[in-house]
């Protein structure tokens, strides 16, 4: 069975994070709502609240800073990845399903030939080359448990560098997450990872 | 300052109110294809599925269109009456326009169940599609007129506002910038609707740019174009018109809220540096839909999430301070116009959290076409922009003897708010869970855990836009009883 190796999915930490801004919203406006009748004889209240906004300011910069330099440091980009691949897997999507397999990259994309379930090796960055024959698809590997791991856009025309390695054995699951027409939910591939 | 005569106010109203009374029989029709979606996506009913991407198609476009067209005629309707004439033939004439393009999007849609999205993301339109041709070309030429009909409604604003205010360079503030005071004050909708409606223009020429190369290749199947350069226009085009809805609300909440609070918003020094600097966030941050393009430079990536995260700084520093600087303790009448007002302020600050934590490049990997993504743009559109056009269409409707109006609306309102932050929650908790965006059900995914959560929280989702509708109804009689009332002198 596969198991994530993280406590808390990048999903769930981002829904924390939305939670809390969201509470803090919330008491913002019960605040409001329950201060609003004590009025405001000498005029102060005005003054009162944007003598906060500097130090407001100075902490939403130093938040967004702090921000900006976290999260711009793990990009999924290819020249940001500093291990070279192990493996590489052409990916081509076409309506209404995933070709996936070792190779060259095809000179015409339609005539690739791959196959909707690959096994691959743990331990091993894989390079994904993903594009697409038709219409723009979206290479999005999920585990077992539901949870999307990484994705790319498969766009025709282009080749999308997707590097990803699978910390455990296990069955995973390519769905589309492009809208590509009306059997786009029946899109899927399945990738086995075993030694 | 234009003078203006009471024959042009009544002229104003009726326009205004013929747009407010479309937009009230419009929003519940569009809210019901949401509903069948979501009701679909729970195993409540089946629908095939060309006819459920045909909803989302027509719920998607017509819900921007119908948010855009009604934010857009308050701020000609407020400008008209308080501060420029503006010429009110053309503002039916963009009314036309809009109503000739929802018709035939409907037709589209509805009878040739044209199914493309509201992006038709390149060259989705022209390969395998399961509709007729001849609903490409209509959806494409009715999207033509509906963008020419706003270019010319926002060239409009802006021209005349630009005339009254000495240029173009006094409409966004900048003689705010000098030593001296400016020798006559610019209304805080003047700079807003400035701001907003020229990145407008610029949209709908990129956009209008976009759908003739569409249009050129549905006449000539032989041609094709740039998948990549179409997905730019084709965001450039969406994120905008959304994004702007929301600051023309924004614009009106500067100029009505101060007249239920007794406090002053004027223009300062900050203000207009916090607009001029959002027209910046407002063209650059759509790049924030293309991160999973890898092929796209990085660098646009990059300026794609610095513009979205900068954006926070005037939004929250200087309007939502601002909005908490007319309320506190203001001794204000809590009636449903500025409730409507802080709560629509506060579903903006909630669903633009969320957006901001998904234009993190890093977050967005995971995030990026999951449900998580129509979570937080409902929360600012429903809970956001829907909640300042009913404080305005409440305010249209009352007189300045009873500003504070029907406590009927209450129970409805309150329900209405209910209903949309359960059926948001649904969303962001299917974005949690990996739940892709724009499946029309989750069992072929194969994933236990995506159908089954997939649809359960769909289903708990339904429940709660029935209370959305039930809610919204409730407030009609209020409503069309303030708006429809004949002897009443117009609202000022
Ligand atoms: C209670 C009201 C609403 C309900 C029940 C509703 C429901 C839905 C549903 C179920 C979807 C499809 C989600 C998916 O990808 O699986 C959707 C998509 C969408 N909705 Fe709404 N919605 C509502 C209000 C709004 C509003 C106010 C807007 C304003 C802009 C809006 C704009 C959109 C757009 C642009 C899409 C994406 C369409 C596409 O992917 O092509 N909706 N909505
Ligand atoms: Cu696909």
């Amino acid at each position: 069975m596969y198991c994530t190796s993280m406590l808390l999915t990048i999903q769930h930490s981002a829904a924390l994070i939305s939670l809390i801004g969201a509470l803090v919203v919330v008491g913002v406006v019960l605040f409001l709502f329950t201060t609003s009748d004590q009025g405001d004889e000498k005029h102060e209240a005005k003054k009162m609240v944007y003598a906060l906004r500097g130090k407001y300011f100075l902490g939403l910069a130093a938040v967004i800073v702090v921000g900006l330099v976290i999260t711009l440091g793990m990009l999924p980009y290819p020249k940001f990845q500093t291990e070279a691949p192990d493996q590489t897997i052409v990916v081509v999507g076409s309506q209404w399903s995933w070709k996936m397999g070792p190779g060259e990259l095809p000179a015409e994309p339609k005539k690739f030939k791959g196959k909707s379930t690959i096994t691959l090796p743990p331990g091993k960055t894989i390079q994904f080359l993903v594009t697409a024959s038709d219409v723009t698809h979206n290479f999005a590997i999920y585990n077992e448990q539901g949870v999307l791991l990484a994705q790319t856009q498969a766009m025709p025309g282009y080749w999308n560098d997707l590097r990803y390695t699978f910390a455990q054995g296990g069955t995973f699951k390519v769905l589309c997450l492009e809208y590509c027409g009306a059997p786009h939910t029946v899109m899927t591939g399945k990738i086995v990872v075993e030694q | 300052m234009t003078a203006f005569n009471p024959e042009d106010r009544g002229r104003h109203k009726k326009l205004i109110l013929t747009w407010s009374i479309t937009f009230l029989v419009l929003f519940p029709l569009l809210i019901v294809l949401g509903l069948l979606m979501r009701m679909n996506q729970g195993e409540v009913i089946k629908v095939d599925n060309a006819t459920f991407y045909s909803y989302m198609t027509l719920h998607g476009l017509g819900m921007a269109g119908v948010l855009f067209s009604m934010a857009w005629a308050a701020v000609f309707y407020l400008v008209g009456t308080r501060y420029v004439k503006l010429n009110i033939g053309l503002g039916y004439a963009v009314f036309l326009l809009v109503v000739i393009g929802s018709v035939g999007l409907a037709v589209a849609t509805l009878i040739g169940k044209f199914a493309a999205g509201w992006y038709m993301l390149y060259p989705l339109p022209f390969i395998g599609a399961t509709w007729k041709a001849w609903t490409t070309g209509l959806a494409i030429i009715s999207l033509i007129i509906m963008g020419v009909a706003w270019l010319i409604g926002c060239l409009h604003v802006v021209y005349a506002l630009s005339r009254e205010y000495g240029g173009f360079t006094n409409l966004i503030g900048w003689q705010y910038l000098g030593k001296k005071p400016p020798e006559k004050e610019l209304p805080p909708l003047a700079l807003i609707a400035t701001i907003s409606l020229v990145p407008g223009i610029l949209a709908f020429i990129a956009g209008a740019a976009m759908l003739v190369m569409y249009l050129l290749q549905h006449l000539e199947p032989s041609l094709s174009f740039d998948a990549l350069v179409q997905k730019n226009l084709m965001f450039f085009f969406g994120h905008t018109l959304v994004n702007i809805t929301m600051y023309c609300g924004v614009g009106w909440l500067y100029t009505l809220l101060p007249e239920f609070t007794g406090r002053e918003w004027k223009l300062n020094k900050l203000t207009v540096y916090a607009w001029n600097a959002t027209f910046f966030f407002i063209v650059f941050a759509y790049f924030h839909h293309l991160y999973m393009d890898f092929v796209q430079p990085t660098g646009l990536q990059i300026a794609g999430q610095l513009a979205s995260y900068f954006s926070a700084i005037p939004a929250t520093a200087v309007t939502m301070f601002g909005v908490i600087a007319q309320l506190y303790r203001s001794k204000v009448k809590w009636g449903v116009i500025p409730t409507a007002f802080l709560l629509g302020v506060a579903g903006w600050a909630i669903g633009g959290f969320a957006a901001v934590v998904d234009s993190t490049i890093s977050i967005n990997k995971v995030l990026h076409n999951t449900l998580w993504v129509p979570a937080h743009f409902h929360t600012y559109m429903l809970m956001g922009v829907v909640l300042l056009i009913l404080a305005f269409l409440y305010y249209l409707g009352s007189t300045e003897k009873n500003r504070d109006l029907s406590p009927k609306a209450g129970f409805g309102f309150w329900l209405f708010v209910a209903g949309a932050y359960g059926f948001l929650l649904m969303f962001y908790l299917g974005g949690m869970e990996s739940i892709p965006r724009r499946f029309s059900e989750y069992a072929s995914s194969g994933i236990a855990h995506t159908h089954d959560t997939g649809a359960l929280l769909a289903k708990v989702a339904a429940l709660f836009v029935a209370l959305v509708l039930i809610g919204l109804l409730m407030m009609y009689g209020a409503l069309f009883n303030g708006l429809l009332k004949k002897d009443q002198a117009p609202a000022k």
